[in-house]
């Protein structure tokens, strides 16, 4: 075997391979701003809080901080009674993103469809009090069987799939910030491999007390900074599938790009994703003419990511600015497609032209940081 | 409509941390010799559960194998998979500055994510209530932890994806690892997966009549269940050309895989859809069933399991069914990461010559059927050339690798 020191000149890496730009044929979403993707693009558009009201939602107090929740989702009537007594919030947002999804969506699921659900921990709710029970129950074991599967963090993909009669790739991204874009990437490969035909893209956070405090005392949120909840679903397929079946096209999806930085140099981290992303798909900065952020409210982190995307765009600011946490909180593995379906969703509600590029961006404290490039397509 | 990379794809670097030792030769040596490392579990407290053996990593001293991260920062499962990439690299001979120098990345698998981390905050949950928590253990919680762990013990500036498909995770990561250096996308690639043992799921388990007393036996006529188990594994990938040039020893090449879904119950797996999982596989590699040798069986140690993937084998090889064995049997099921266990003795497997036993075994099932050679006992010294590794998954996840000798 060479020694290591023979390489220290590594082979150059080659040419990174064209991005193909999948379509974006369906979308759905369910917030604090409400059910459907109209709610979402004008409570964006127009700055409007959501559902700031968490009765209900929680046996233990909360922490002392602003909330977004979803009002009353519509199980029964979305997905209806059966087989739903045993799902956790986490499963039943997601069952809901998954039906508004494919209300919209003008061509038939089906067998050949896949699942690639972003999340951050799963519920962490349903993880951590099935956990409890171990501690407070008269014995560790009598724990609740059918509880059992909400704590495993492929429930909700696994769920969808079966309801849905979904036999294609069915990947649970566990990405927190980077969800969207990870999601999108991972999704991207899948359809070029052949794992499906189309994939539902989503993400999915519940409201729980656990999480709830977990944020609050993390100090990773700005203290005014809401914590939230809610799912969102794209309908992604590979652009020609959407010509060729005569779906119109809501977005295009250029390039996602993914990376990975050192602590103190996240801005540059994420300005190189970002214009990684654009050399991608052959556009320049100066057409970049939206961006939706992901970062806000996050401690330290939304100011780096304004200054990365910044950095890369030349110095300048594009016109358009999205930023969905204000109007549904902090949402974590949710956070990134509810980027995606809130800058869809504002493009809708403002009748935006097709053809209008977007970034919607994303870091995580760790060091992740990701970048997709959008079109805006058919919205009206 | 699939597009093949244009690069093939090769394994040179293997990481363990396990029941059955730390690095690939510990880990290799103990299975080949049948050893079983399950034990009564010391990371929680297991009093009161009436079955209480599990493959746990014993006295991990995290602080001997990383040299980046500091673990007070990261989970134990974070930790695991740090320390199972950092091992890999070595393993590789190269130094992770050659991989910080380029596009390189992980994808890692898991189930349970921090479990551990968790279940400390549902201790102090229970003792103070939720105010309690403690923000630096809260920070530690996220899945996505995980991948990061790696790339920040590394230092790697490439992608960082944790894939949280449950039991065939792992499978799924190295896959999706396969195709990242095919295409191009990355020079190097960590695929593998880590989960640590936690009390939810040893009860979960015991509630679902899964978890057997003492003694996993998978493919036994006396089998019981599983036992639970925990650890981190990675496997290096890279382009077989640059392999070369280097000199690297190359364990194994990355033939093709295929994942789908059931999409038929969330516990109970169905064999037609693995079937159609296996045919997949196989024709991603452009192989034909009499050309695999050896089966690294998902055989988690249940009744339905091993039925299952015995029918879905047949439905498949017919009446010639590989030589189909479950390191399970020894190190328990590790979760996340048992697929990438399972890929890891597949590369030793076909580098070293040598099939991985099923330990245990006194009576092979007449249930199962004609055929069926578990490999009982200890490794059989074998020659194989092209071998397919077995994952399936809660929510019905099914994912399968093909792995070969490069002549």
């Amino acid at each position: 075997m060479t020694s290591a020191a023979a390489l220290s000149a590594p082979a150059a890496a080659g040419p990174v391979p064209s991005a193909t730009p999948l379509a974006v044929t369906a979308v759905g979403a369910v917030s604090a701003a409400g059910i459907g993707l109209q709610a979402l693009g004008r409570a964006v558009v127009e700055g409007i809080a959501g559902h700031a009201d968490p009765t209900g939602l929680s046996e233990e107090s909360l922490p002392p901080r602003p909330v977004r929740v979803v009002p009353d989702l519509p199980v029964a009537e979305l997905i209806g009674r059966k087989g739903t007594r045993h799902l956790d919030r986490t499963t039943k947002l997601a069952l809901v993103a998954c039906r508004l999804t494919l209300d919209t969506y003008p061509g038939r699921a089906g067998e050949r469809s896949g699942v690639v659900l972003g999340t951050s921990t799963g519920s962490i709710r349903s993880s951590s009090e099935f956990s409890m029970e171990t501690l407070r129950q008269e014995r560790p074991y009598l724990v609740n069987p059918s509880l059992f599967p909400n704590t495993v963090m492929n429930c909700a993909a696994g769920q969808i799939a079966i309801r849905h009669g979904l036999h294609g790739v069915n990947a649970t991204i566990a990405g927190g910030h980077l969800s969207g874009v990870q999601s999108l990437k991972y999704a991207r490969n899948a359809l070029r491999q052949g794992h499906a035909d189309r994939i539902l893209v989503g993400g999915v956070e519940e409201f729980c007390p656990q999480s709830a405090w977990g944020w609050h005392l993390s100090g990773a949120l700005g203290v005014d900074v809401p914590v939230g909840e809610g799912a969102a679903m794209l309908m992604v397929e590979q652009e020609a599938t959407a010509f060729d079946a005569g779906r119109p096209v809501l977005a295009r999806i250029l390039a996602c790009e993914t990376g990975y930085g050192p602590r103190g140099r996240l801005a540059d981290a994420l300005a190189s994703v970002v214009t990684a992303a654009l050399e991608r798909c052959g556009r320049r900065p100066e057409e970049v003419g939206a961006v939706s952020y992901g970062a806000t409210g996050l401690t330290g982190l939304e100011r780096i990511e304004e200054r990365g995307v910044r950095a890369a765009l030349g110095g300048r600011t594009p016109g358009r600015g999205v930023r969905v946490k204000e109007s549904v909180g902090e949402c974590f593995g949710a956070a990134g497609v509810l980027q995606i379906a809130g800058l869809l969703g504002a493009w809708r509600h403002t009748a935006a032209p097709a053809g209008e590029l977007a970034l919607v961006t994303a870091v995580a404290r760790d060091g992740n940081v990701g970048c997709a490039v959008l079109e805006s397509g058919v919205l009206a | 409509m699939s597009e093949r990379g244009a690069r093939r794809v090769v394994v040179t670097g293997l990481g363990a941390v396990s029941s059955a030792g730390i690095g690939a030769d510990e880990f290799t040596e103990s299975i080949r010799a049948g050893r079983r490392t399950t034990s009564p579990v010391r990371s929680f407290d297991p009093s009161g559960f009436p079955h209480v053996h599990a493959g746990e990593v014993h006295d991990f001293e995290p602080r001997r194998w990383l040299e980046r991260i500091d673990p007070a920062h990261w989970g134990r499962s974070g930790q695991f998979a740090a320390s199972a990439a950092r091992l890999a690299v070595q393993d590789a001979g190269l130094a992770a500055d050659d991989l910080a120098r380029t596009r390189a990345g992980s994808a890692m698998g898991t189930t349970s994510g921090e479990s551990a981390v968790i279940e400390e905050l549902v201790g102090a949950w229970a003792a103070d209530g939720l105010k309690s928590l403690s923000p630096d253990v809260v920070g530690s919680v996220p899945a996505g932890r995980i991948a990061a762990a790696v790339n920040s013990e590394l230092g790697l500036t490439g992608e960082a994806l944790t894939l949280a498909t449950a039991c065939s995770a792992s499978n799924y990561a190295l896959g999706y690892a396969f195709d990242m250096v095919a295409d191009g996308e990355a020079e190097y690639m960590l695929a593998g997966g880590a989960d640590s043992l936690n009390r939810w799921a040893h009860a979960g388990f015991y509630r679902l009549g899964a978890l057997a007393e003492e003694v996993c036996r998978p493919f036994d006529a006396d089998r019981s269940g599983i036992l639970t188990a925990e650890g981190g594994v990675a496997l290096l990938l890279e382009p077989y050309e640059r392999a070369v040039a280097r000199g690297a020893r190359i364990y194994a090449e990355v033939l093709g895989y295929s994942v789908n879904c059931d999409a038929e119950h969330m516990v109970h797996p169905d064999p037609t859809s693995i079937a159609a999982c296996i045919r997949a596989a196989h024709r991603s590699a452009g192989v034909e069933p009499e050309q695999i040798d050896y089966i690294c069986a998902h055989g988690t140690g249940t009744r339905t399991n091993d039925a299952t993937e015995v029918a879905a084998v047949r439905e498949v090889f017919g009446d010639r069914i590989p030589p189909i064995s479950s390191i399970k049997s020894m190190i328990g099921h590790t979760m996340g990461a048992a697929s990438g266990f399972g890929a890891l003795i597949c590369c030793r497997a076909l580098y070293d010559g040598f099939l991985p036993p099923t330990a245990g075994v006194e009576r092979t099932d007449p249930d199962l059927g004609p055929g069926v050679d578990p490999i009982p006992g200890r490794a059989r010294d074998a020659r194989p050339r092209i071998v397919e590794n077995h994952g399936f998954a809660f929510g019905g996840n099914n994912a399968i690798t093909i792995l070969g000798r490069v002549a």
